[in-house]
């Protein structure tokens, strides 16, 4: 059952289960008008992309966007506390289903159309056995001012807050099946001068979870409501329940409704409405036999709809202090969305900053490998295991000599008589898979290996029947009993941590592979990717999926981009100082084929 | 959509098939055995068939063609031909299964056939989802069927999506169950999980009525968008056409109408909802309109009209609306039809200021309100204008 008193105290978090943008946005605005200081909305789940961006004010937002349930990192499944499932009426027993296992879970809504009854009546027994609760399905939510909207309900438009005045508290409960119906009222309410303690829609088909007579319960037992407005239309029996409590005396709030459907009389046949349950069968479903069960049982039923705005006018009455919300309104029609977003640098007032830090006090106080890994990663770095492998593979990878295929297209290049970003660009331009590519690669091989728990004898397996080469293994001139000396220096850095799983599932790789072929052994490639792989995951608190997302965004192979650029730098300037011509091939180096 | 009824031989099929019980019923005279006698039946979802002379009993083969002939001359279009079951009246039983909150609702009796409503000898029983098998095996008992058979039916149910089934007559002979009449009632939320076993083609509505070619327009409309729309006649000639928004708010409106005495008056009821697009709009106005235009009666007025929408976008919407009206803008000036129009919701501003300034353009203006006036208020000044 849901507390009301307890959600306006609690600090809660939502997951929005599908993304409805115009919705998610109106419960930021909600939260943002109400004062809070951050969005409640803590994560949404959808595909394809890592962050939705929305308005907080007039800043943008990032909310994060996880693939599924499972994928919320497990603070997130610890902690939140309600659901808003927009998703389509196909996939709402599946998600709600699995969202109410999560440990902190109160309830939530459901938003979508169209959910089979037999699904919508599973969910009422999952929310029963485990005290949870569910608005919906068809539901545009509960809405409590100053403190929370969960769903449509209340509009879409910051206009349509403010107009409604949502940021006030106010005593009375407004409870209707249809969506529309329902923040038609709680405009009402707001015209008659009057404040919401609470309101919700059930929803508007034939198994509603949170049933009209829970709602009556709920604004019983909350503190702050002192009369009840209910909209019912005709089908289904809830109202004769309803009228009980009211007669027995569980219910003792005032209470104004209004039944709608008497039109139905001039239809040939009971005519199916708009809502799923809005259909008379017999004369108890029908709108007039209702409302006067309601009205025998003590409510004020009124015959009309103009009536009915009269009931809610006679209610209680609850002094008012209201703030303006002119200013909000100003600041937040002139708000739109930026081109790009960034969280590397910044240039405002006058001060750069980087990562959110001085400028001039980031580079006066770290390392240049400190700075490089700080803004590759995102982050500033914490450890000095990190930063002394990082200053070391930087100095490392700065040049190979003149024979590989970037310093080749540099010299070229700069003999041809172009300027220095043309040359660099035209060395950069040649690393991919074949040539200084390859980190990345072995990263995520050493990753999947290590976190799918393969044993090396499959996973080398795996690449012989796909007849591929293992990215990170293997050397032209280097050999088992000639070790490579970089190799050596490179895997030092671990030898102070704790678990290298990652450097041990590539030694043991290598193990197997130098019996195949002595060449087969783990190069310089290899290494970086799994010492960096180890000193992230154990120094920096790197979770192996953050870890995959740095293999998915390539940030492996900046290093090599980074310290190469020095040495093709060099031989640019090489070229120029030797003033050594055009560079044309000889006839004879090159070769007249014919392809059979 | 919500609780629709099926065509009984696509249900019948379906139930015998699950209750592996042999099943031969068709909708087509050809092929049948001479020999065997059949029963004819409409199947159209309509109650009290044989009271109305629409079921044809005990009849052979070569009797079945003219009969059929008779029901098609009659506008009835689905039929289902099935082999006769001698039976005396002591074997008929009754047995109707309601999906309900707590699980299921079973109507049942031991003596069945076309008086069971008269006879008041129904007795009904809520069966928990939780422990179904003991509660229905005292029913079992009762009705004489074997053991499990309502558990089954109620497997059926939840497979196919049933909301509701009833049998009349269940006839039954030592261990052999007959199902003589099947009604079946599905929810047409979960057509998307029954794998093809029934859809719209499978749809019956208990009547036969020929639809106007607006009502057809509208519903390939709803079959192809995630939006709903409503479009009901109600009196052809009627001078009160409704094109409302909102599930609740629609049928407030056109109480409205009948409250102040005018549902006779009433055209139709219609309504969208779910935020349509523009063009969806643009369709569904434009059926209206062209509705409204066959309508023979002197004084006519359109109300376009909801509550304060949630999520609807109301500029987004009424663009389709206007687009629609400006077709046949010129038609309705000259036959003095006015538009009044109150509505709310996200971008209300722009939609209302857009909408005044169309009507007014174009001679059909009535009235343009938003959520300041109460929602039925638009519907005693639209009345003004027919009066």
């Amino acid at each position: 059952m849901v507390n009301i008193q307890e959600l306006r105290t609690m600090d809660y978090k939502i997951v929005v289960i599908g993304s409805h943008h115009a919705i998610i946005q109106s419960i930021i605005d909600f939260d943002y008008l109400t004062g809070k200081l951050q969005p409640s909305i803590s994560a949404i789940i959808a595909g394809g992309r890592k962050f939705e961006r929305y308005f907080w004010g007039n800043e943008e937002v990032m909310i994060p966007v996880f693939p599924s349930l499972g994928k919320l990192p497990a603070d997130l499944q610890q902690t939140v506390t309600l659901f808003a499932n927009v998703s389509s009426g196909r996939r709402v027993l599946a998600y709600t289903q699995e969202v109410l296992q999560l440990p902190s879970i109160l309830g939530g809504v459901v938003f979508a159309e169209d959910v089979p009854e037999e699904h919508a009546l599973s969910l009422y027994r999952k929310a029963q056995s485990l005290h949870k609760f569910i608005l919906g399905p068809a539901s545009v939510g509960l809405l409590i001012p100053t403190s929370l909207k969960l769903g449509a309900i209340g509009g879409v438009d910051y206009r349509q807050l403010i107009d409604s005045h949502l940021f006030t508290e106010g005593n009375i409960a407004v409870f209707s099946a249809s969506g529309g119906m329902t923040n038609e009222i709680i405009r009402i309410v707001a015209l008659q001068n009057k404040r919401l303690s609470f309101a919700l829609a059930f929803g508007g088909d034939r198994f509603p979870i949170l049933q009209p007579k829970d709602a009556f319960r709920i604004a019983q037992q909350d503190p702050s409501t002192e009369g009840i407005v209910y909209f019912g239309e005709l089908g289904g029996t809830d109202e004769y329940a309803l009228a009980d409590m009211i007669k027995s005396g569980e219910v003792t709030k005032p209470v104004v409704a209004y039944i709608a459907g008497a039109i139905s009389d001039y239809f040939e046949e009971p005519p199916q409405f708009g809502h799923a349950k809005a259909m008379a069968k017999n004369k108890d479903e029908s709108a007039k036999i209702k409302a006067q069960t309601l009205r025998e049982a003590g409510a004020q039923v009124a015959e009309s709809f103009d009536e009915f705005v009269k009931l809610i006018a006679s209610l209680p009455e609850k002094s008012l202090t209201e703030k303006e919300y002119t200013t909000q309104m100003k600041e937040l029609s002139q708000r739109h969305h930026a081109l790009i977003a960034t969280s590397v640098s910044a240039d405002k007032n006058g001060v750069a900053t980087l990562l959110g830090e001085n400028l001039l006090t980031f580079a006066q106080n770290s390392s240049f490998a400190a700075i490089v890994s700080s803004m590759f990663l995102g982050k500033k770095i914490k450890s000095t295991e990190l930063e002394s492998c990082i200053d070391f593979i930087l100095r490392l990878l700065v040049d190979h000599g003149p024979y590989v295929s970037g310093a080749v297209n540099t010299i070229v290049t700069a003999r041809a008589g172009r300027d220095l970003p043309s040359a660099l660009a035209s060395g950069l331009l040649t690393i991919g898979p074949r040539f200084g590519g390859a980190i990345n690669q072995a990263a995520s091989n050493w990753l999947t290996g290590v976190t799918k728990e393969m044993r090396s004898v499959d996973f080398v397996e795996d690449f012989a029947k796909k007849r591929t080469y293992i990215a990170g293994i293997g050397h032209k001139k280097y050999r088992v009993d000639m070790p490579d000396p970089r190799v050596t220096e490179i895997l030092a850095f671990v030898d102070n941590l704790e678990k290298k799983r990652f450097t041990t599932f590539a030694r043991s790789t290598e193990q197997l592979t130098v019996h195949k072929k002595g060449n087969l052994i783990l190069n310089v490639d290899g290494a970086i990717a799994c010492v960096l792989l180890d000193i992230l995951s154990e120094k920096e608190d790197y979770s192996d999926d953050q870890l995959q997302e740095l293999v998915d965004i390539e940030f492996f192979n900046t290093l090599f981009v980074l310290s190469r650029s020095v040495g093709f730098i060099a031989h640019y300037l090489d070229q120029k100082r030797l003033d050594e011509g055009l560079f044309r091939l000889p006839d004879t180096l090159v070769a007249d084929v014919r392809r059979k | 959509m919500a609780r629709v009824k099926l065509s009984e031989l696509t249900a019948k099929k379906l139930l015998h098939n699950y209750l592996e019980i042999p099943y031969a019923g068709t909708d087509s005279p050809n092929s049948l055995d001479p020999s065997k006698k059949y029963v004819v039946k409409v199947d159209e979802g309509i109650k009290k068939r044989m009271k109305q002379g629409l079921v044809a009993v005990n009849v052979s083969v070569d009797e079945i063609s003219p009969f059929v002939q008779q029901l098609h001359n009659k506008g009835y279009t689905n039929i289902i031909i099935e082999e006769f079951v001698p039976h005396e009246n002591s074997q008929e039983k009754y047995l109707a299964i309601e999906r309900v909150r707590e699980g299921f609702k079973i109507f049942y009796s031991d003596t069945g056939g076309i008086e069971i409503e008269e006879s008041g000898n129904i007795h009904e029983e809520i069966v928990h989802a939780e422990n179904e098998t003991e509660e229905t095996a005292k029913i079992e008992q009762v009705l004489g069927v074997p053991q499990l058979f309502i558990s089954q039916i109620m497997g059926v149910m939840n497979t196919y999506h049933f909301s509701f089934l009833e049998i009349n007559p269940l006839v039954v002979q030592d261990q052999n169950v007959y199902i003589l009449d099947l009604a079946v009632e599905v929810d047409t939320a979960g057509s998307f999980f029954v794998d093809n076993a029934w859809g719209p083609q499978d749809y019956r509505y208990g009547h036969i009525k020929d639809k106007t070619e607006e009502e057809n327009n509208i519903e390939d409309l709803v079959s192809k968008s995630q939006a709903s729309f409503k479009f009901v006649p109600l009196n052809m000639n009627g001078s009160i056409f409704l094109l409302l928004s909102g599930g609740g708010a629609s049928i407030v409106i056109a109480d409205e109408v009948a409250n102040l005495g005018k549902g006779d008056t009433l055209a139709n009821y219609g309504e969208y909802s779910g935020n349509p697009n523009e063009e969806e709009t643009y369709i569904y106005t434009k059926n209206l309109l062209s509705y409204m235009q066959k309508s023979t009666s002197e004084k006519k007025v359109l109300i376009i009209a909801g509550g304060v929408a949630n999520f609807t976008d109301v500029k987004k919407t009424f663009l389709g609306v206007i687009r629609a009206i400006e077709e046949i803008s010129d038609s309705m000036k000259q036959s003095e039809v006015k538009v009044y129009v109150r509505r709310g919701g996200p971008n209300q501003v722009e939609g209302l200021a857009l909408m005044k300034e169309f009507l007014e353009k174009k001679g059909l203006y009535g009235q343009v309100s938003g959520p300041d006036i109460v929602l039925t208020e638009i519907v005693r000044e639209a009345i003004k204008h027919v009066e």
